[in-house]
């Protein structure tokens, strides 16, 4: 078979990146790589830089054989300005709204603010605030409740805002809530918890994208690049996600691996791994998590959000420095200044070694939020476990991705993951253990999950190829 | 119409599952939607439950002894919650000791429960008395 050439290109919120890729088979090779700075005002200038750059500086090399430039397919996606914004409403905390945050955040979307329980004034003022491109509207399970949906379907009737409703609750209600809604953009999937304790959020996933295809790309400015590739972006941590999902299934030895994604503003973890194991004196609590799951944590970051790491995690800073003979002083100036100068990279080893140092606490505090817990009870019966949320200490193996982790040359950082964690003997943070660890050197992983769907065995396989593995010698 | 929901579970740190399982089946085979937490079930577990789901009643199982200690406060709760017309059900070995069953069924209810049962009752029962309780809540 004639090989094939494929471009695929991120279009990130500092940085555009480009890869070419010769299919041969069932394998896919890197053929090339490009950046250029994102051009924000106009995205499809920064994407056509970087198309024309792959295609000047690789192609010609590639030799003859080949379809024209022209012709080579295009894939893209897209952080889109910040990412997709989504507002989740439920019913309980525990149970509608935190499944409604999981849905969100796996199909690639960034909860910017979530509500419980009944709508209020203040609520809407909120909500418009905000600014959401989708309102995950949740709560009840199938038959369940509807008085508090139907409430909430009335007070979101009334709220000013281009924000499209996505309604993913008691499904009894539901033509009833389309009805409130009427003359607001809304859609429909079906319950993300028909049942206390079931997850279901395939569906409202999959309309999430579709949404965001049919009606988010215009208003993000992509529409120009929709044109010139010919083809609809992905969102670029749906994108990832998918990689994620086809690795595992596709790699042998990969089917229990975790990737951090580490970036000035936020810090994305995703895991791969059965969320509960069961055995004899170990008793889960709350809901089962799925095994594909993503958690973006939008106050970890090296640059935008320095500031709000600073603050979460100083206990952790505190300590670290202490350990090291200084005190948080000198690290709190260089945080306000890199909150400011977002482009900036240390030139010196003070900067790097702070750098390094919000790294850690970020891979640290990150994993820490990802994972469950268990907790040692005592009953007439015995001794018990009792798990909540995932337990991640199958994770074989850890990738870090994104700027920073792409860039590490030890596992050093990546190990922060095994953060004890709790002060408390009886508390044990479901962390990994001893993952190897890995760095995406050359940023081929949101590249290679824009191929994913089309090449799943070879995106996967190429993925791990370009992996360069982290062994404590080097670091 | 839809089946009558009810929520079920062992309140608690107790872990005696076998009873909690003939209870779902035999619930569920007499017509009702059963909302099961299983075992160790918290107070907030069983009202986050019945609001998501709409239940008519709860059914709190306990089988170690210190089912009173577990139990109180549960209405208090529920009516906080917005649950103000929900059942509450208690059975099991709800104390430890030799206590009579009257004295343990008088403290249930006077902590807000509408029902107590002891190992000695019959399930039978307990269905007909449920289907009662819900249609009289109803009117």
């Amino acid at each position: 078979m004639e090989p094939k050439l494929l471009l695929s290109v991120d279009i990130g919120s500092t940085y555009t990146k480009g890869g070419l890729f010769l299919l041969e088979g069932e394998e896919l090779r890197p053929a090339g790589r490009e950046v250029v700075p994102t051009t924000v005002d106009d995205l499809g200038r920064g994407f056509a830089r970087v198309r024309e750059a792959v295609l000047a500086r690789h192609f010609r090399f590639l030799g003859a054989g080949h379809a024209a430039a022209a012709d080579i397919p295009v894939y893209w996606s897209s952080s889109a300005r910040g990412g997709l914004k989504i507002a989740a409403v439920g019913l309980t905390p525990d149970l509608t709204l935190s499944v409604a945050r999981m849905a969100a955040t796996s199909a690639g979307g960034k909860v910017v603010r979530a509500f419980s329980y009944e709508l209020t004034a203040e609520d809407l003022a909120a909500l418009k605030a905000v600014d959401p491109d989708i309102i995950l509207f949740t709560g009840g399970t199938d038959g369940g409740n509807s008085r508090v949906v139907l409430h909430n379907a009335a007070k979101l009737a009334e709220l000013a805002s281009p924000a499209i409703v996505l309604y993913a609750g008691n499904r009894k209600v539901r033509d009833q809530v389309v009805d409130i809604l009427r003359g607001r953009d809304v859609a429909t999937a079906a319950n993300v918890m028909p049942e206390v304790g079931t997850i279901d959020i395939e569906p409202a996933r999959e309309v999430i994208r579709r949404v965001f295809l049919e009606r988010i790309v215009d208003g993000k400015g992509l529409s120009s690049v929709v044109e010139a590739a010919g083809r609809d972006p992905l969102p670029t941590p749906l994108a990832v996600f998918e990689l994620v999902r086809t690795i595992a299934d596709r790699v042998p030895g990969w089917e229990d691996f975790a990737l951090i994604d580490m970036g000035g503003a936020t810090t994305d973890f995703y895991s791969h791994t059965r969320s509960f194991h069961g055995g004899d004196a170990i008793i889960l609590r709350g809901l089962l998590e799925p095994t594909l799951k993503r958690t973006v944590e939008g106050d970890l970051g090296l640059r935008v959000s320095a500031e709000a790491l600073f603050r979460s995690e100083a206990a952790f800073l505190e300590g670290r420095l202490r350990d090291a003979g200084s005190d948080l002083a000198p690290l709190r100036s260089y945080v306000e200044d890199v909150s400011r100068r977002t482009e900036h990279l240390p030139a010196d080893d003070e900067g790097r070694r702070f750098d390094r140092l919000l790294a850690a606490a970020c891979v640290r505090a990150a994993a820490l939020r990802h994972a469950g817990i268990t907790q040692r009870v005592f009953t007439p019966q015995g001794g018990f476990q009792v798990q909540r949320g995932k337990d991640l200490r199958q994770v074989r193996r850890l990738i870090g991705s994104g700027g920073y982790l792409a860039g590490v040359t030890g596992p050093d950082i990546l190990l922060e993951v095994c953060a004890p964690g709790a002060d408390d003997p009886d508390t044990r943070h479901l962390v990994p253990d001893a993952p190897a660890c890995y760095a995406d050197a050359d940023y081929l992983i949101p590249l290679l999950g824009n191929l994913a769907a089309d090449y799943p065995a070879a995106a996967a396989r190429a993925a791990v190829a370009g992996l360069k593995p982290l062994t404590s010698r080097t670091s | 119409m839809d089946a009558p929901r009810i929520v079920l579970g062992v309140i608690g740190a107790d872990c005696h599952s076998v009873g909690n399982k003939i209870l779902d089946a035999y619930f569920t085979e007499a017509g009702f939607h059963v909302v099961n937490l299983g075992v160790m079930v918290s107070q907030d577990e069983f009202l986050d439950a019945a609001v998501e789901s709409n239940a008519g009643a709860i059914l709190v199982s306990s089988l170690y002894g210190h089912g009173l200690i577990d139990c109180e406060g549960l209405r208090q709760k529920a009516v906080e919650r917005g649950l103000d017309k929900i059942l509450l059900y208690a059975g099991g070995n709800l104390v430890v000791g030799k206590t009579p069953f009257e004295e343990i069924e008088r403290k249930f209810k006077a902590m807000g429960f509408d029902r107590v049962f002891s190992p000695h009752d019959d399930l039978a029962d307990a269905v007909k008395m449920l289907r009662e309780d819900l249609e009289a809540r109803k009117s």
